[in-house]
């Protein structure tokens, strides 16, 4: 057994988490503000179309991941107009949101498609850290998107628990109508955590393009690692750091069909190594739905609840 | 300063509202399609009139729409019928793969020793059974735990697409047509498990079958017992916990009925025009289009054969824009999505209303 291989599925695994954390901390910025985005894929595929068109036509990385973050952004803006000021159902919004993003995505990709940029995101060379066998590569391998996102989620952690603007959101998703007595606008901070949300799966998605895609495959360029996200945050429980951990974990089992390939580990075929990341998630999924977990889980009250004061 | 404008609650929806709330959806959402092409640089009108061309206009075009719309008629009820109790059936995509395994098997399986009589329905039912099955998981933790069905049943789709693509690329599969040495393809059914289409054009009967399944859940819905325990359901959880309704049972079965459907959509796509296993359903997203078919008609069945026909234009028009015009066919897909947008955003004025609302403050010279 090539020990390398194994080493380079570690550190692809934070890798691919990497995606995933960005992706699942903007849906849970999302949620704790009481906003539903089930779009989350939508916005992840606009990110990656949009840093690849952009990194193409300007060849500049930083260019192409500013532009797939506010193509996020952009998208999010939508949903956050429909659920916050139209009041619409969040659940539909967001399918539609998706819909739309996937014929706009492949509609802008369509002159993208066989062919590749060569710019990427270089994986950072710490000198000696990065040289210390096993560790080095995973630890200290990794390129600078990562590593902010990691930063980022713990900042978001502190943010969200220890800060009075972190308390106001974490009210508009539970009790918005506190909020609304504060003389605080549950709009305008739900519709900005929407679009801070959106802005993190665009970068989340531009990443993914410019550090380990390098080509645009239509759907299966993001191949739902958006809908996983979205089920890490319930993982979660509504709080970043446990993201880090499981986005890691289901990082893992996103590589691992690659590395069973490269191994000729085949007795088991990829279709189905490929489905465990699914399946692990549905099962995270029902374990976290039993009576006793939902209790220590708690999921933000008024999420999904579009917030009317004169109808209270 | 507030902003001038406020929406204010109706007390009555108008009835007109009903209707053109989504008219003015289309509409708006092709406006905007005009506005994106212009910036992208494509000709509207040209792109517009190829469109309506080959979807609406031209003999041909009206039955390929037609054809079309049989699997979005199914994959719409199916999500429809889940939302009859709120619940919402995303998963509809894998489930018509399942349909579609199901439907393929039963056909290589019994369509050599069956009559065409039947044949066909083996196929049919074996694709609503597979369909069924598929959700059976997360129909039962909803109903118990109330796990979201909402990502558990997308979640099933990638794992129905996996297994779609080990049924077509193993090359030791019932599901494989072993003779061709080329790109992996899926065994043809015997001609006895399929239909012909009628005529010269791509309409099946099981578009006849699509619109009856519809009406029959419209009168389900609105004439029978079970119907109303659903209704009451959604309505009113509370009254039906008093009512002495089983909760849990009739999610099981809505659930279950919604997969089924889905499933029959891809059992459908096998007697019609498939006739076998074939992976390019794997990037027509039938199931996700039959969302956006029963949100735009409100969830009412009837209304949705108006909706599945109308998509199925805009596909099919989209489909033959990229023949004719390099316009990309994905202008369809994203129609669609704006067309749904705009109605959900649209939603708003059939319960509100806007009043421009006069700045109370004295503005000083």
């Amino acid at each position: 057994m090539n020990s390398n291989i194994w080493v380079l599925t570690f550190a692809d695994s934070i890798a691919i988490a990497t995606t995933l954390m960005l992706a699942a901390l903007g849906a849970l910025f999302n949620e704790r503000s009481g906003v539903l985005n089930l779009g989350i894929e939508g916005m992840l595929l606009m990110g990656t179309v949009s840093a690849f068109l952009a990194t193409d036509a300007t060849g500049n990385i930083w260019i192409g991941l500013l532009v797939g973050t506010l193509a996020g952004g952009a998208a999010a803006m939508i949903h956050a107009t429909l659920s916050v000021v139209f009041r619409a159902n969040q659940i539909v919004s967001g399918l539609a949101l998706v819909i739309f993003c996937t014929g706009l995505a492949n509609f802008l990709g369509k002159p993208a498609e066989g062919r590749i940029i060569r710019e990427r995101l270089k994986p950072l060379d710490l000198g000696f850290l990065t040289d210390i066998p096993f560790v080095g590569p995973i630890v200290f391998g990794q390129d600078i998107v990562t590593y902010f996102a990691i930063a980022l989620t713990v900042l978001a952690s502190v943010y969200i628990f220890r800060t009075r603007p972190g308390l106001t959101l974490r009210a508009t998703g539970d009790d918005p109508a506190t909020v609304d007595a504060q003389g605080l606008s549950v709009a305008l901070i739900r519709y900005s955590y929407t679009v801070l949300g959106g802005l993190l799966v665009g970068l989340g998605g531009s990443w993914l393009m410019l550090s380990r895609a390098s080509a645009w495959n239509r759907e299966g360029t993001t191949n739902g690692i958006g809908w996983i996200a979205l089920a890490l945050v319930v993982f979660s429980g509504w709080r970043p750091m446990r993201i880090i951990f499981g986005a890691v974990l289901f990082g893992f089992t996103l590589q691992l069909p690659f590395t069973l390939q490269a191994e000729r580990i085949t007795f088991i075929p990829t279709s189905f190594t490929q489905m465990v990341p699914y399946l692990a998630t549905l099962i995270a999924l029902i374990a976290l739905s039993t009576p006793k977990s939902r209790q220590t889980l708690g999921a933000p009250r008024s999420l999904g609840v579009p917030f009317v004061r004169d109808e209270r | 300063m507030r902003f001038p404008l406020r929406f204010e609650a109706r007390t009555d929806t108008p009835k007109y509202l009903t209707y053109a709330v989504p008219v003015v959806s289309v509409i708006a959402a092709l406006l905007a399609g005009i506005i994106f092409l212009l910036a992208t640089g494509y000709d509207p009108i040209d792109t517009y009139q190829k469109m309506l061309q080959g979807g609406f206009t031209t003999f041909y075009g009206i039955t390929d729409t037609l054809g079309l719309s049989t699997v979005l008629i199914f994959t719409g009820i199916a999500a429809a019928f889940a939302f009859q109790m709120n619940l919402y059936n995303i998963g509809g995509e894998g489930q018509l793969y399942l349909g579609m395994i199901g439907g393929a098997w039963a056909g290589l399986a019994f369509g050599k020793s069956l009559p065409s009589a039947f044949a066909v329905p083996a196929v049919l039912l074996a694709g609503v059974v597979f369909g069924a099955l598929w959700i059976v998981v997360p129909a039962i933790v909803r109903s118990r735990l109330g796990t979201s069905e909402i990502v558990t049943t997308l979640l099933l789709t990638y794992v129905a697409l996996n297994l779609m693509n080990y049924f077509i690329y193993t090359s030791t599969s019932f599901f494989r047509d072993a003779s061709t040495t080329g790109f992996p393809q899926g065994r043809v059914l015997p001609k006895a498990a399929t239909l012909d289409p009628i005529g010269s054009t791509r309409v099946y009967p099981t578009f006849f079958l699509a619109v009856v399944v519809a009406l029959f859940l419209y009168w389900l819905v609105k004439r029978t017992e079970y119907g109303y325990r659903i209704q009451v359901l959604s309505d009113s959880p509370r009254a039906a916990q008093y009512a002495g309704i089983n909760a849990q049972r009739t999610t099981l079965s809505v659930m279950m009925i919604s997969g089924a459907l889905a499933g029959l959509a891809g059992a459908a796509l096998i007697v019609g025009p498939f006739g076998k296993l074939d992976i390019s359903i794997t990037t027509l997203g039938y199931g996700y289009a039959g969302i956006v078919v029963a949100a735009l008609a409100r969830y009412n069945f009837v209304a949705i054969l108006v909706t599945a026909v109308l998509f199925a234009g805009l596909r099919t028009g989209g489909a033959k824009l990229q023949i004719t015009s390099d316009t990309p066919i994905h202008i369809g897909v994203m129609l669609q999505g704006a067309i749904l947008l705009f109605a959900l955003g649209g939603e708003i004025f059939r319960r509100y209303r806007l009043r421009v609302v006069r700045s109370q403050q004295v503005v000083t010279p």
